[in-house]
């Protein structure tokens, strides 16, 4: 469950793709976004605006379109530290390690609440 | 693992983005009403002018009531853009009808907020609701007793001069 990448601090597994994966750090209260050949740091903030960002491009139309102009789009995230410039295929995996990164997330919000709800 | 967006905020990202659309409603509302105070004033009914004018700052207010509770539960208030606002009537009835048209589907609105809530069990937003269904209580009230006046005073002879003078006293004496 626990994976040690960084030798300082310990971090939790979220979610997990063939091209991607999504860490959690308690200690310092961020994730960790290994993707496209980067391991990246978010804070809520900004993992909640990079969500936000992918979620926002739209993948449909970019496949339809049949302009010259590569498929490339570049994430930039206002007050975050990183940026990615993704391809269509990049993009619609990371919307998928997003995606079940947000449900593993919520499903520890439901745990952390039933276990320390105390039951009648 | 920590529960680290609960940590964040009291607010699920699903009833932040409602709170948010809130927001906005109740900004287009305000401007809403604020054309409608102009359209009043243009063509003499400077009762009805008044009361709108009081109604656009209500909506104002409302506006920033969830504004600052998303804050205070540690989401991000957006601040909305309004566009499309109606800035002609074909009559002074039609005004009020659509001063109705809107606190309906305001109300509509604030009921599926609380709906999720429910469905989430977030008890802190719906009492933060209860507030606003009250409201609601009396804004459709208030709309729909305008529109009575038309029916009960007429329109023939002086009837819009006598509607516009009653519409500056309608009050919602909620008793509770
Ligand atoms: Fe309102
Ligand atoms: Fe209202």
């Amino acid at each position: 469950m626990t994976a040690t990448l960084s030798p300082t601090t310990q971090w939790t597994d979220v979610f997990k793709t063939a091209k991607g994966a999504v860490y959690q750090c308690d200690e310092e209260r961020c994730w960790y976004v290994d993707f496209a050949g980067k391991v990246a740091k978010f804070d809520y903030r900004c993992l909640l605006k990079l969500r936000k960002a992918v979620y926002h491009i739209d993948i449909e139309h970019a496949l339809l379109n049949t302009t010259k102009d590569p498929d490339v789009e570049i994430i930039f995230i206002c007050a975050c530290d990183h940026c990615y410039v993704l391809s269509l295929l990049q993009i619609i995996a990371l919307k998928e390690i997003l995606e079940g990164t947000f449900v593993m997330l919520e499903l520890n919000r439901i745990l952390h609440e039933r276990l320390f709800t105390v039951s009648v | 693992m920590k529960d680290l967006l609960r940590i964040k905020s009291l607010i699920s990202t699903e009833i932040e983005t409602l709170l948010n659309q809130q927001v906005k409603k109740e900004a287009y509302s305000s401007s809403v009403y604020l054309s409608m105070a102009s359209w009043c004033n243009r063509n003499g009914y400077d009762f009805s002018s008044d009361y709108f004018f009081k109604q656009a700052e209500e909506e104002r207010l409302h506006q920033l009531k969830f504004y600052k509770y998303i804050l205070d539960m540690g989401g991000n208030s957006i601040s909305p853009e309004i566009t499309g606002i109606k800035q002609e009537y074909n009559s002074f009835r039609e005004v009020f009808e659509e001063a109705l048209d809107q606190e309906i589907s305001v109300t509509n609105a604030i009921k599926n907020i609380y709906a999720r809530c429910m469905k989430e069990q977030d008890f802190i937003t719906m009492e933060f609701l209860n507030w606003f269904l009250k409201e609601q209580r009396e804004e459709e009230y208030k709309a729909r007793r305008a529109l009575e006046l038309f029916e009960v005073i007429g329109e023939e002879g002086t009837g819009r001069w006598q509607i516009d003078k009653h519409v500056g006293e309608i009050k919602y004496n909620a008793g509770a």
